[in-house]
């Protein structure tokens, strides 16, 4: 009796401590955007400000969430040969969710995301994740592995908007509240920064970053 | 039992039509929720910005793409959408005209011009320049009218005002001849 208490508690115990793993491991070690490089289009378009970097982190935890979940419960009964128009079908209608309550609750977001809201349909992340995580792992692994590259993804987004913002505009607001104002920036801003080559620059001298920071680790 | 049933060759048939049908009816009923709250909102949005131009409307009719403007019932001005290809993508204005067709205000609704410099046709500093116009006047200056274009945003500031111009002698030859 006492050894099949223990062997419980062993067990869940390593269940908890798998579901740490899976969520730690997106945020840094696996980081889409920095590290595996993937989801790159909505990363590049949507960066140009906070707000929008963070409506679309939002979005894409929420449409990972449910898609890994709704593919790992149904990952038993999925046939091999339909299983990527299963999870394009799945991603589609939250994707579809999504964009239907942005558009009824909070329609500046949406106007300001605009086309790239319905293309996280075809964010290689989500899909990715179906494919390589979702559809082989229970539901709570699949959750903790939606988590942490969701919060890896807003993280990556979140430090690529502040630079773009900051340098673009000489200033940073968050929901339409300003928060500082950089006195000289701010009257002649490098808009360069804002436009679409400033997002490679800035992405492409971020990606050197880290792999040089990984280079150092490793030596 | 259950192998079988995966190794069918239909399954996977079956399997993704239950997928879809399921996706289907969720997205219908979502739809149902908040179809009529967008609805309300555009509405709400395009009567802010009627009379925002109009201080004085308290009614609006909306036919034939002309929103007529009323206040006690009688009409004291028009309002119409005018669309314009600028350089970045397709620019939305609201052109609103008096009684008499000159301009009484537009306002730019949607762009998608270059950050910090098309887009400054959104600024009133820009807009205000339209008031009290009337069609033949609205041109940039160097064509001969009277609108100074934005400097460095030649074709933003050209795109709004041809698209305001032609909107308007459209709008106006239909609104005379009723």
């Amino acid at each position: 009796m006492e050894n099949k208490n223990n062997n419980k508690k062993a067990g869940s115990k390593s269940l908890g401590a798998q579901f740490w793993k899976e969520f730690a491991k997106g945020i840094i070690i696996s980081n889409p955007v920095f590290i595996l490089a993937l989801g790159l289009c909505p990363t590049l378009a949507v960066t140009s400000s906070l707000d929008n970097a963070l409506g679309m982190s939002a979005g894409v935890i929420f449409v990972l969430l449910c898609s890994n979940i709704i593919i790992s419960i149904i990952r038993k009964a999925t046939p091999a040969s339909a299983r990527i128009p299963v999870f394009i079908v799945v991603i589609a209608t939250f994707v579809t969710i999504l964009s239907l309550v942005f558009q009824a609750y909070i329609p500046p977001l949406y106007e300001s995301l605009g086309i790239y809201l319905a293309l996280i349909v075809v964010n290689c992340i989500i899909l990715g994740r179906a494919e390589v995580f979702a559809s082989k792992n229970s539901v709570l692994l699949s959750i903790g592995d939606a988590l942490g590259i969701g919060i890896g993804f807003t993280l990556a987004l979140v430090i690529i908007s502040l630079l773009r913002e900051i340098l673009g505009t000489g200033s940073l607001s968050v929901f339409g509240l300003e928060l500082f104002k950089i006195p000289v920036l701010s009257a002649s801003p490098m808009t360069f920064f804002i436009l679409p080559p400033g997002a490679f620059l800035v992405i492409g001298l971020l990606l050197a970053l880290f792999k040089w920071l990984g280079v150092i680790k490793n030596e | 039992m259950a192998s079988k049933i995966l190794s069918n060759k239909i399954y996977p048939l079956v399997f993704l039509t239950i997928i879809v049908l399921a996706s289907v009816s969720l997205l219908v009923y979502i739809n149902s929720i908040t179809a009529p709250i967008v609805e309300a909102q555009q509405e709400a949005e395009i009567k802010n910005m009627l009379s925002g131009m109009f201080a004085d409307m308290d009614d609006y009719k909306y036919e034939d793409e002309i929103y007529t403007i009323y206040q006690d019932s009688e009409i004291i001005g028009y309002a119409f959408l005018a669309k314009g290809k600028g350089y970045g993508g397709e620019i939305n204005i609201l052109v609103g005209v008096n009684e008499d067709f000159t301009i009484e205000d537009v306002v730019i609704i949607s762009n998608t011009e270059t950050p910090g410099l098309g887009s400054k046709i959104t600024e009133s500093s820009f807009t205000n320049q339209f008031r009290g116009m009337a069609a033949g006047d609205v041109a940039l200056k160097k064509d001969g009218g009277d609108v100074d274009a934005i400097t460095g945003a030649t074709i933003s500031s050209k795109a709004v005002v041809e698209a305001i111009r032609k909107a308007m002698e459209e709008k106006i030859n239909l609104l005379e001849g009723d």
